[in-house]
């Protein structure tokens, strides 16, 4: 880890590069070659990691407890009959106003070849919010899989760690668009909403809510395939649902803000990161000052992992805003 | 070698992640096309007030179990695996708790999608199904058995433990329907000051084989029990609507006066009446989806 100063030559091919992404920001570093010495490759301006990680854990835990309390919300509506967030995952009602999920919608507007008002209505409110909240936020801070998909992820990695298992199976991201288009013409064509019978985000919300059935098996069957055979598959290559919010993603505003001057390009970031490539264009490239991946689930790990400071939420464009 | 090793492996990734793709795509399409004939299920379920034609309501219906969650008699229950492309949808059986038409019916006001047809308003205009007297040898209407009585007979044949729980619920039933008359014969015999549904934990106290004997004795002379069971109808949330009505008939056999219980057109399948039979397996049981002129022909 720890280079000699001598070892800077290959840095200045780099930086004349960084140059040409951001010229507005830093012309006038880039304009005579760099003299201090540089650690790691990559365009991040930072020579030397500050190593601040007084909070490695910060956005974890907001996250999880956020995501355990919406759940329970839905639990403790049926259990208790606290009436805050009514219903399942699928559709609820926050304080009486509808909420729909939009794949769940789509699919049931497909099948049923009507468009009701309800419907409609919590359709656009969700979309609403999470164009405000960034896409799949849902996915990191409210679906219920997510957080055992994660579990199984650390166990994936302890297991390939320990030499139990070989390799991790990559699939094809786009498999989840092509099933979001199957899933909605299957709708349309048999009049029956197939997807939601194999549905993992709501098998587990209505476990949660109304208690188990054998259906959580399937959702059993899933874990296990993530954990022995393919890291997170389902959320990262299969998860229709999470498409929707995936295609809202790409437009809200809601996103995390890449600090060039800050970065030491450590890449701990992406070693962190549920969806690494989502970083690719920030802090692998230098070409885009925030992460606008419809993938990117705004789960905050990459936040937790710098040490830097380089990486924040920010609302795109507020800034320029103001 | 090492180096052709690794040149095949990423070969093998590559080929991997390509068929992979076709697997996964080609299953979703078998499993989409295939499940649409082999989940859907044969049997009709009772489904909530409101619920629309049965394709149409499985393509409707979300899975949320809002209905189940706003429903005040909580009877509504989730479809599970077995229901195929019902898994999730709300459905009612009648015998472990029956719909009670709640005014306002706030399962169809829930609904997020009109499976539960926010056409309707009210209890009577639900159309869940159809009452039919599906086993007319015990029907107590029939054999013109007062139900009353015979729920009391069956409650006091169970030797040294009397369901206490059915027997409140029975007296305070009965104790409102006593002539002044009667009233001051059960104050008497329970030494009460007055005769409510109020007083009815002080009754149960006193009962033991002999003053249930009395009260079965005593009721079967009493002026409510002059006439064979009517239960389903008085149990009934929409008897206003006299959804079944007793036809007096002669029958060919015997020559005597029967009564038959007839289910009407304003009859909607809540299942109240299955619930509330008295007979050890209910003589009236709802048919789910049925419809009234399939009944008349």
């Amino acid at each position: 880890m720890n280079k000699t100063p001598d070892e800077s030559s290959p840095r200045l091919s780099n930086s004349a590069e960084v140059g040409a992404v951001l010229k507005n920001e830093d012309s006038s570093k880039v304009g005579s070659p760099r003299i201090t010495p540089r650690k790691r490759k990559g365009p991040g301006l930072r020579d030397v990691s500050i190593n601040d990680n007084s909070s490695p854990h910060k956005w974890r835990i907001v996250r999880w407890s956020t995501l355990l309390f919406i759940n329970f919300l839905f639990f403790a509506s049926f259990y208790f009959d606290i009436q805050i967030l009514e219903g399942s995952l699928s559709a609820s009602r926050l304080l009486g106003f509808h909420l729909a999920d939009p794949f769940a919608s789509f699919q049931v507007m497909l099948a049923s070849r009507l468009v009701k008002v309800n419907l409609v209505i919590g359709l656009v409110t969700v979309i609403v919010i999470y164009l405000m909240l960034g896409g799949r936020f849902f996915c990191s801070w409210v679906c219920p899989y997510h957080l055992l998909a994660e579990f199984g992820e650390i166990l994936h990695k302890f297991l390939i760690k320990k030499k139990i298992i070989k390799r991790n199976h990559v699939f094809d991201r786009k498999i989840k668009y092509y099933f979001y288009a199957i899933f909605l013409i299957l709708a349309l064509l048999s009049g029956y909403t197939i997807f939601e019978v194999i549905n993992p985000v709501s098998i587990l919300s209505r476990f949660i809510v109304y208690g188990p059935g054998l259906t959580l098996l399937w959702v059993f069957v899933l874990l296990i395939f993530e954990i022995f055979y393919s890291r997170r598959a389902w959320c990262r290559y299969f998860c229709p649902v999470g498409v929707s919010y995936n295609f809202i993603g790409r437009i809200s505003p809601f996103n995390i803000r890449w600090n060039i001057n800050n970065c030491s390009n450590c890449k701990k970031c992406q070693q962190a990161c549920m969806v690494p490539f989502v970083l690719q264009e920030t802090v692998n490239k230098g070409k885009s000052e925030y992460v606008v991946s419809g993938e990117c689930t705004r789960c905050g790990l990459c936040i937790d992992a710098c040490e830097d400071g380089a990486l924040k939420y920010n609302i795109r464009y507020l800034d320029k805003l103001i | 070698m090492a180096n052709i090793e690794k040149k095949s492996a990423k070969l093998n990734r590559r080929k991997f992640f390509k068929g992979s793709t076709l697997v996964m795509v080609g299953g979703a399409l078998a499993y989409g096309i295939g499940s649409a004939r082999i989940l859907r299920s044969e049997d009709l379920l009772l489904r909530p007030p409101g619920a629309l034609e049965e394709n149409a309501f499985l393509a409707s219906c979300i899975k949320c179990g809002q209905c189940l969650q706003v429903c005040p008699p909580q009877v509504v229950k989730l479809g599970k695996i077995d229901q195929g492309f019902g898994i999730g949808t709300p459905y009612i059986v009648p015998l472990e708790g029956a719909c009670i038409l709640c005014r306002g019916l706030p399962c169809v006001l829930a609904c997020p999608t009109g499976a539960l047809d926010h056409e309707i308003s009210e209890g009577k205009e639900a159309a869940m199904g159809l009452a039919v007297i599906s086993r007319p040898d015990t029907c107590l209407s029939i054999k013109g058995i007062n139900g009353l009585v015979f729920q009391l007979e069956n409650l006091a044949e169970v030797k040294d433990s009397i369901d206490l729980g059915k027997l409140s619920d029975l007296l305070t039933g009965l104790v409102e329907k006593l002539t002044p008359a009667e009233k001051e014969q059960w104050k008497l015999k329970f030494q009460l000051l007055e005769l409510s549904p109020r007083v009815v934990s002080q009754i149960l106290t006193k009962i033991n084989p002999v003053s249930m004997k009395w009260i079965i004795e005593f009721m079967k002379g009493a002026q409510q029990t002059q006439h064979a069971c009517r239960i389903c109808l008085e149990e009934c949330p929409i008897n206003e609507e006299s959804p079944i009505s007793f036809k007096e008939k002669i029958d060919p056999d015997s020559g005597k006066k029967i009564v038959h219980p007839i289910v009407q057109k304003t009859c909607v399948g809540c299942g109240v009446c299955e619930m509330k039979c008295p007979t050890p397996e209910p003589s009236i049981t709802i048919v789910p989806r049925l419809k009234w002129k399939e009944v008349s022909v």
